[in-house]
């Protein structure tokens, strides 16, 4: 018998040493090129930063010291002139990225780990039941403008009342994957649809433009990608391991600390890292929910291409630059959590 | 070794399981099933996949509640109590070995959890380690392990906490062939040696008959036949664990029983003290017949194969509808197609009723 020879699949890459010098040439041209493709606009809005108007009205210039004299006249004015409102746009944003952050993944996975372990069975007519009564109560105050109070004392009493026996009339119950799927379809809708709804519900309890409704609303946007994210992550953990802690003596909340939260470490890294970027760029509820108080950078950006200055392409640039800065280091601290393999050899032989 | 065993050896306790039920909701996955192990001892629960085995292992571990029946520990009723409570470790057919932590974290997490101080958890450790011939790679991960060295990692990390129960679900499936037959042969002089009442699920008949003081055959949820391997071998007491016990198992004919006579398609046979049963099934261990000139024996029929496996031959015959396997010493030849007969000595033949299943006994 010969030795065993490694086939290679179709799509199966070869090594980048082992390709002839031709492809190689053609290979690194390819990646060379794109990657100037892809790092342009990034070099463009730094250069961006440092020119003066006249070198941007007057451009395009692409080399500084050659076409242009670089000036520091755009950071000067973002971060001496207009302080106080880069700060503040600053600090909101940080506040509220990190805040609506950790809510959607504490809640989020939370939610997502007992769905991973525990069989829920809800049953359809009786959540039904309780939506109806919820329809009810709120068409009570609001068209007929009956007591808050006694509505939903009535509303609550009724639910508690007749639920079982209403859940018994005809019997569908619903499954994990049933929950799961609601969840994740509170995404499938546009944002723009929900935005005057979310709008009208913080004017009616005086929260728009706080930090509390703009933490409120990323994370609750933020928790369906949380739980589906992290589903799947939980699932792959064998339950195995958790059993066999729990026989060594383990309470439950050991067993998450020492060996469900070790195991998970990689799938939270990702997923905090994708809701952290989604609430630091988020544009469309921000504009809506804060004015000025609660502004954050991305609002802050927008503002500079309606200004009665016309469009300051100059302090654009630096306000986009300092707001990459934070999601570029926050992607390359967790990048080395989001490592694969870490459950191998936990089981199997 | 014999060192070490001492710091590890705990009391054994006995296990009474009484009419023990589970229902997972309209399912019945365990019927009835009562069980007393005794102190020390090897108990193998044996039966196809899906047979309530692995439950009935996961109910006394705690992982599995009871839906019915109390199951008991020394003299304790734990038929509520938490796993962490019932003074038992368990080897899982995965090894569960924690992926992050390394062999030494592995076998000392039950002595963490229990907060035993450092230097002694260290000692404690080393002794398991030493035992299962695991000390130098104490700072190793599991993946960085053959399959047979996780094995003994689950294993000592079962024994470290000194538990007065084994409970092992099918430890050495993972494992290829040979290391399979080392690590139980292994696994036997540790038991022996520690003592420990073991309960240990199998679909291998080889390793109940090797490990086990007594086997529990198992079927549908049902607890079909308890005894030593000898007696669940060669006193089946119905067509299943018959047919389930031994490779080949044994053959099987239908026919009546009349006047004390065994009648089936080609063959009578003596069956004295026997009752007249009209569905009657002779069944006979492969070993303990033998071929014979055509018209010798009790039964003559064509040769289908023959099979040299090396320490024997195999002759398989075609009777009807049914194969007889018979197991010749391996000189022995005869060609396919040829005619045959088998020899069958009477006190070897079992005999059942095909309605119930149930083996038929002589009257005495």
């Amino acid at each position: 018998m010969s030795a065993p020879t490694r086939r290679y699949s179709l799509f199966e890459p070869n090594k980048i040493g082992e390709l002839s010098p031709a492809a190689k040439f053609i290979l690194y041209s390819f990646l060379a090129a794109w990657s100037l493709f892809v790092l342009f606009p990034i070099y463009w809005l730094l250069i961006t930063s440092f020119k003066t108007p006249a070198a941007v009205n007057n451009g395009p210039f692409f080399l500084p010291w050659v076409d242009f004299q670089p000036s520091l006249h755009a950071w000067r004015d973002l971060f001496i002139l207009d302080f106080e409102d880069t700060f503040r746009a600053y600090s909101n944003s940080i506040i509220i990225a990190v805040s609506s952050t950790a809510l959607s993944v504490l809640v989020g996975s939370m939610a997502a780990y007992s769905l991973s372990r525990i069989e829920f069975a809800p049953n359809l007519i009786t959540i039904l039941y309780f939506v109806a009564l919820l329809i009810g109560s709120c068409v009570a105050i609001g068209v007929y403008g009956a007591d808050l109070w006694l509505t939903l004392a009535v509303a609550v009493a009724l639910f508690f009342l007749l639920a079982r026996a209403v859940g018994k009339l005809y019997t569908v119950r619903l499954k994990n994957g049933d929950i799961l799927f609601w969840i994740i379809s509170q995404r499938i809708l546009a944002p723009i649809v929900v935005v005057v709804p979310i709008y009208m519900m913080f004017q009616s309890v005086r929260l728009l433009d706080t930090h509390i409704a703009l933490i409120l609303t990323y994370a609750v946007v933020n928790m369906p990608i949380v739980v589906w994210l992290m589903y799947d992550f939980f699932s792959s953990i064998p339950r195995d391991l958790e059993e066999s802690a729990q026989i060594d003596g383990a309470t439950m909340i050991m067993t998450f600390r020492e060996i469900v939260l070790p195991l998970s470490r990689a799938g939270l890294s990702a997923t905090t890292l994708l809701v952290m970027i989604f609430a630091w760029n988020e544009y469309l509820l921000a504009l809506f929910i804060s004015t000025s108080n609660a502004q954050t950078l991305p609002i802050l950006v927008a503002a500079m291409n309606a200004g009665e200055r016309g469009i300051l392409w100059w302090t654009m640039s630096v306000a986009i630059i300092v707001m990459i800065i934070p999601v570029v280091v926050l992607a390359v601290v967790l990048q080395k959590y989001i490592t694969k393999g870490l459950l191998v050899g936990a089981v199997k032989g | 070794m014999n060192a070490h065993s001492s710091e590890l050896t705990a009391v054994a306790k006995g296990i009474t399981a009484d009419k023990l039920n589970k229902f997972y909701g309209g399912f019945h996955a365990l019927k009835d099933f009562s069980l007393e192990v005794v102190p020390g001892e090897f108990l193998v629960l044996l039966g196809p996949s899906g047979c309530g085995k692995s439950t009935a292992l996961r109910m006394i571990a705690g992982l599995e509640s009871i839906s019915s029946g109390t199951l008991t520990i020394g003299d304790r009723d734990v038929t509520d109590v938490l796993p962490k409570y019932r003074d038992i470790a368990m080897v899982f057919q995965s090894y569960a070995l924690y992926p992050h932590k390394t062999v030494g974290e592995n076998i000392g997490f039950p002595l963490k959890v229990a907060k035993m101080p450092k230097d002694e958890m260290e000692r404690t450790i080393l002794a398991a380690a030493n035992q299962v011939e695991l000390a130098d790679l104490l700072d190793r991960l599991p993946s960085q392990l053959s399959g047979g060295q996780r094995q003994r990692v689950a294993l000592a990390r079962a024994m470290v906490r000194r538990p007065s129960v084994f409970l092992m679900d099918e430890p050495l499936s993972n494992l290829d062939a040979k290391l399979r037959g080392n690590m139980r042969a292994e696994l036997k002089h540790m038991q022996s040696e520690l003592g420990i009442t073991t309960i240990y699920v199998t679909h291998d008949q080889i390793e109940a008959m090797t490990l086990a003081h007594r086997v529990a055959v198992m079927r549908d949820g049902e607890l079909q036949q308890l005894g030593t391997p000898k007696q669940v071998y060669s006193d089946p007491a119905n067509l299943f664990v018959a047919g389930f016990m031994g490779s080949p198992p044994m053959n099987f004919l239908d026919g009546e029983i009349k006047d004390e006579m065994f009648a089936g398609p080609g063959i009578t046979l003596a069956a004295k003290g026997y009752a007249d049963t009209a569905y009657a099934t002779l069944g006979f261990r492969p070993e303990d017949c033998t071929v014979v000139e055509k018209g010798a024996g009790q039964l003559d029929a064509p040769v289908y194969t023959f099979e040299m496996t090396g320490d024997q031959s195999l002759v398989t015959f075609r009777a009807g509808d049914k194969s007889l396997v018979v197991k010749m010493p391996n000189d022995f030849e005869v060609a396919a197609d040829e005619t045959a007969g088998i020899s069958l000595p009477t006190s070897s033949a079992c005999f059942f009723d095909q309605a119930t299943g149930l083996r038929i006994r002589p009257a005495s």
